[in-house]
């Protein structure tokens, strides 16, 4: 039986280590990218031991007065997030060895306080991710805006700042009212930790349910400003010009997704689908989501930078999970979880190759993308490969998180499922074009291109690149199980 | 049933031999074969051979699997990958309208999927199984109460697959992609690329949804209506277009459609009319096609009217593009006429409202037209007028260039002699 007090050490030996990485005197450009990727290695390593073999209890960091306290466990919800994440950091740090070499110009104490920054961010991720309630996830949660704030900030350019700013103030905001959710929870609920049904059941809400729902709509948009819901999302796509790695894993995967986490935990988790489906509850929030659907795929078409396209199809593939969320059903929240976990694999896989682009080639607009494929041929079979995923060719995982979610909107039936699919292949069709707009250009140049070198990144860069496309191949095709494992946790099983 | 790997419950990749197979299979293999040797002429000498070649393969090896798909998950996965495959060839010269063409297509084209997938996300959950069944499988206690949806269903469907096979309103790609890729990649994509849509709409509605649940209701009116308009719009808009492998395309258009409405009727002789009609426009057209790449070789120019006089000199080939002609029109003896006759006969049967006389009629305007539009180049090839003089430049055309146009022009009148032979019926 593995010890709880694992927990501990995988979410405060990253941490801990980033510190030291950006503090101590270390002047070795070597021993610093050795010590990243050493911790991150090691962390993840024992993050896989808790969630291939979790253990039963809670653990106990900190109690406030007696039913307060801020405690960890190793749930199904956060075996699915915290696997996600213990699988892409690794080979993001390993990517960014390469990355950073162009973008700091051997400023080793910007690097130091990237590689840093980016280690610390790993642990409070996995606390979020084994958060067993609301106090604890809440904490973890504004730290992980505070931690990643120089992350943004790196170039510190004039736009840096001020989409720093937005990030910060748009984050904050939104924590404010998770607060205040929590305050009622406190007051409301049976206890703060997690439980799949809810928390208010058993007691009397004095009649107040209506005004609990109003509470979870604003936390819904409050936890919605990491997870970049229509109105709160203007600060992903700005936050685009932090560097690569930092917009592939953070605004892709990790801090959006963290958004999506908790509002699963605030949904099915603290809420309970009780009280909120079938009311204004649901409704407003799944119109949101869809709205968010079809607006983000709309402003990636319209958008020319590569980058920020990309970020707009995040803002889009992130209310996807939304949507299932709010279907309000296990098979919603098993479509959830499939997208959560698909859609990060392949978005990082899109974004690393746009990175690529960006440092190898220099290139950072789409119409400058012509002929560019004969340059750089591996990167772009990657890109088209994660380009067709986004889309949902069948074969790849995207088709197979898209069926799921779909499969869950048609059960449903009625008009807020139908209207589901039909924004679904509505922002797929919108996908096609802004995806394949970029590859037909790469592929097939109108005049024969002035630069002919091979520009191709090294292994360094090629090596997550190539996992991560096996991942989308493999996850396309045998997704079987894992899809039963996440029916499971949306059914209490595990 | 062949079972080659399975995704979950309800997906996966299966294969099994029927006779739309067949007669698919039959017209991608002789197509592929003829448009390649034919190519050998046609593309010497031109840039990015290689990825012209490579995408020719991958083609015919996706159209083979999609041919012998036995449900709807394995036919839908070849069906994308046939669109992201045959875009190359639409975008070979890379012009910039072959640029836009090639976007235009693949835009159009993915829109039709996407209707084709809300379909099959519903029909997963009313069918019993995906796999194609003759007859249909559809669940009847999860039906009641919720045909509503299945129609909706069918009709996006139909709506989907109806791009590929042009079917008005959503045919604008077809004359754009066309006529731009090069003639042999032209042909193919006339003669069986179109087909993959009618072959989608005969599996999804004759094989999953069932041709008893369809008939009678609004969708197959909305189904004949559509067709019938496509069949008269191509044929009219061909009439009036100068450039000949755009009229060609027009004329696909037009023709595909009469397939369609073949189906529409869910009749048994309409539909051995359209199996026909299937493979006799396929031999058809890609012989029209191939014989305007070589015509505008001759004569350096893409317009019909520039083209007289070629008669004198290249009667083979003027010959044949007569004979093929005939076909599209429907006169005896060639697969046409056959096909057309069964078509007709299938309406007059099929009791369906105003359709069984309407239908026929707007097949006859659509056979003048088609006559109006293809054989004044007959004409004027032949019989150029007192006036015409003719050049004294010849082009040589190989035997490689020459044999794969007659070779379709004796299968087109094979077909209407011994139609058994091609579609595997009982006429």
């Amino acid at each position: 039986m593995i010890n709880p007090n694992l927990i501990f050490a995988v979410i405060f030996f990253p941490i801990l280590l980033g510190t030291i990485i950006v503090l101590a005197p270390i002047k070795s450009r070597k021993l610093m990218l050795a010590l990243s990727l050493a911790t991150t290695i090691i962390t993840a390593v024992f993050a896989w031991i808790l969630i291939l073999y979790p253990p039963k209890d809670a653990v106990v960091l900190f109690e406030f007065v007696s039913k307060y306290t801020i405690s960890f466990k190793v749930d199904g919800l956060s075996r699915v997030f915290a696997g996600l994440i213990s699988f892409l950091w690794p080979f993001a740090v390993l990517y960014s060895f390469e990355y950073m070499e162009h973008e700091a110009n051997e400023n080793t104490l910007k690097e130091k306080t990237f590689f840093g920054g980016y280690v610390i961010t790993y642990g409070v991720t996995l606390a979020i991710a084994f958060a067993d309630n609301m106090l604890a996830m809440y904490c973890f949660y504004e730290m992980l805006t505070l931690v990643t704030v120089p992350l943004v900030l790196f170039t510190l350019s004039d736009e840096a700042i001020k989409a720093t700013r937005m990030y910060v103030v748009y984050s904050l905001g939104g924590a404010a009212f998770g607060f205040i959710s929590l305050i009622f929870l406190m007051n409301y609920g049976n206890s703060l930790t997690f439980a799949l049904g809810g928390v208010l059941s058993g007691n009397g809400l004095d009649g107040r349910d209506n005004v609990l729902r109003l509470i979870y709509v604003l936390a819904f948009f409050g936890f919605g400003v990491k997870a970049a819901v229509f109105p709160v999302c203007s600060w992903l796509p700005k936050a685009g010009v932090a560097p690569t790695p930092v917009t592939a894993l953070l605004h892709a995967v990790a801090v959006v997704k963290s958004g999506a986490f908790a509002i699963i935990r605030l949904t099915f988790y603290a809420y309970g689908v009780d009280l909120l489906k079938g009311t204004f509850a649901q409704y407003i929030p799944m119109g949101a989501a869809l709205f968010t659907i079809v607006y983000g795929c709309s402003m990636a078409v319209k958008e020319r930078h590569i980058k920020r396209r990309l970020a707009y199809s995040t803002i889009s593939n992130l209310s996807y999970v939304l949507f299932g969320v709010t279907l309000m059903t296990p098979l919603g929240m098993t479509g959830a979880m499939t997208h959560m976990v698909f859609h990060g694999v392949m978005k990082i896989a899109a974004f690393f190759c746009a990175g690529a682009i960006i440092v190898k080639a220099e290139k950072h607009y789409v119409y400058e993308l012509d002929g560019l494929a004969k340059r750089m041929p591996w990167t772009f079979v990657i890109f088209t490969i994660s380009s067709l995923a986004i889309m949902g060719v069948p074969g790849l995982c995207g088709f197979i998180s898209k069926w799921t979610l779909a499969k869950a909107a048609v059960e449903n039936g009625g008009i807020a499922g139908y209207l589901g699919v039909g924004a679904i292949l509505i922002s797929a069709l919108l996908t096609a074009i802004y995806m394949m707009q970029m590859l037909l250009r790469a592929y097939y140049p109108l005049e024969k291109p002035v630069e002919t070198e091979k520009c191709d990144p090294s292994f360094r860069m090629l090596i997550p690149l190539g996992v991560f496309t096996v991942a989308m191949i493999v996850l396309g095709l045998f997704s079987d199980p894992l899809i039963k494992f996440f029916e499971n946790v949306a059914g209490g099983i595990i | 049933m062949f079972t080659l790997f399975t995704l979950n419950e309800s997906l996966s990749m299966a294969y099994k031999v029927d006779r739309i197979s067949v007669v698919f299979l039959i017209a991608i293999i002789i197509l592929w074969i003829v448009a390649g040797i034919y190519s050998a002429y046609y593309m010497k000498g031109k840039e990015h051979l290689k990825r012209f070649y490579s995408f020719y393969a991958v083609l015919f090896l996706i159209l083979v699997f999609m041919a012998l798909s036995a449900n709807l998950f394995t036919f839908y996965m070849n069906y994308e990958l046939m669109t992201l495959c045959s875009v190359s060839l639409v975008m070979h010269e890379q012009t910039k309208e072959a640029r836009d063409a090639g976007f235009k297509y693949l835009i159009y084209s993915f829109f039709g999927a996407y209707f084709v997938l809300f379909g099959f996300y519903v029909l997963n959950k009313y069918c019993t199984s995906l796999t194609f069944t003759m007859g249909g499988t559809l669940d009847k206690s999860l039906v009641a109460g919720n045909e509503g949806i299945v129609l909706l269903a069918a009709l996006f469907m139909i709506i989907g697959f109806g791009v590929k096979a042009g079917m008005w309103p959503l045919h604008a790609w077809l004359t754009t992609a066309h006529p731009i890729a090069p003639s042999p990649a032209s042909a193919v994509l006339s003669g069986v690329i179109v087909k993959a849509g009618v072959v989608g709409i005969i599996r999804s509605l004759y094989f999953l949804i069932g041709a008893d649940f369809i008939k009678g209701t609004w969708v197959q009116t909305a189904f004949s209506i559509l067709t019938l308009m496509t069949v008269l719009l191509g044929s009219a808009l061909a009439f009036f277009e100068p450039v000949l492998k755009k009229r060609l395309a027009y004329s696909t258009i037009s023709q595909v459609s009469y397939i369609l409405f073949g189906l529409s009727l869910f009749e048994d002789a309409a539909f051995e009319g359209s199996l026909l009609q299937f493979v006799a426009h396929a031999f058809a057209k890609c012989g029209l096609f191939l014989v305007a790449g070589l015509l505008i070789i001759i004569t350096g120019s893409v317009k019909v009217e520039d083209m007289k006089g070629v008669g004198k000199k290249y009667p083979v080939l003027l010959w044949c593009y007569t004979i093929l002609s005939l076909s599209m029109i429907g006169i005896p003896p060639t697969g046409g006429f056959l096909a057309k006759w069964y078509l007709i006969e299938g309406s007059l049967r099929s009791e369906f409202a105003a359709f069984a006389w309407v239908g026929p009629l707007f097949l006859l305007v659509s056979a003048l037209l088609t006559a109006g539009y293809l054989l004044p180049l007959s004409m004027k090839g032949f019989m150029p007028g007192k006036d015409f003089e003719y050049t004294k430049e010849y082009v040589k055309l190989p035997k490689k260039a020459i044999v794969p146009i007659v070779i379709l022009t004796v299968l087109c009148v094979l077909a209407g002699i011994i139609p058994n032979l091609f579609t595997g019926g009982a006429l």
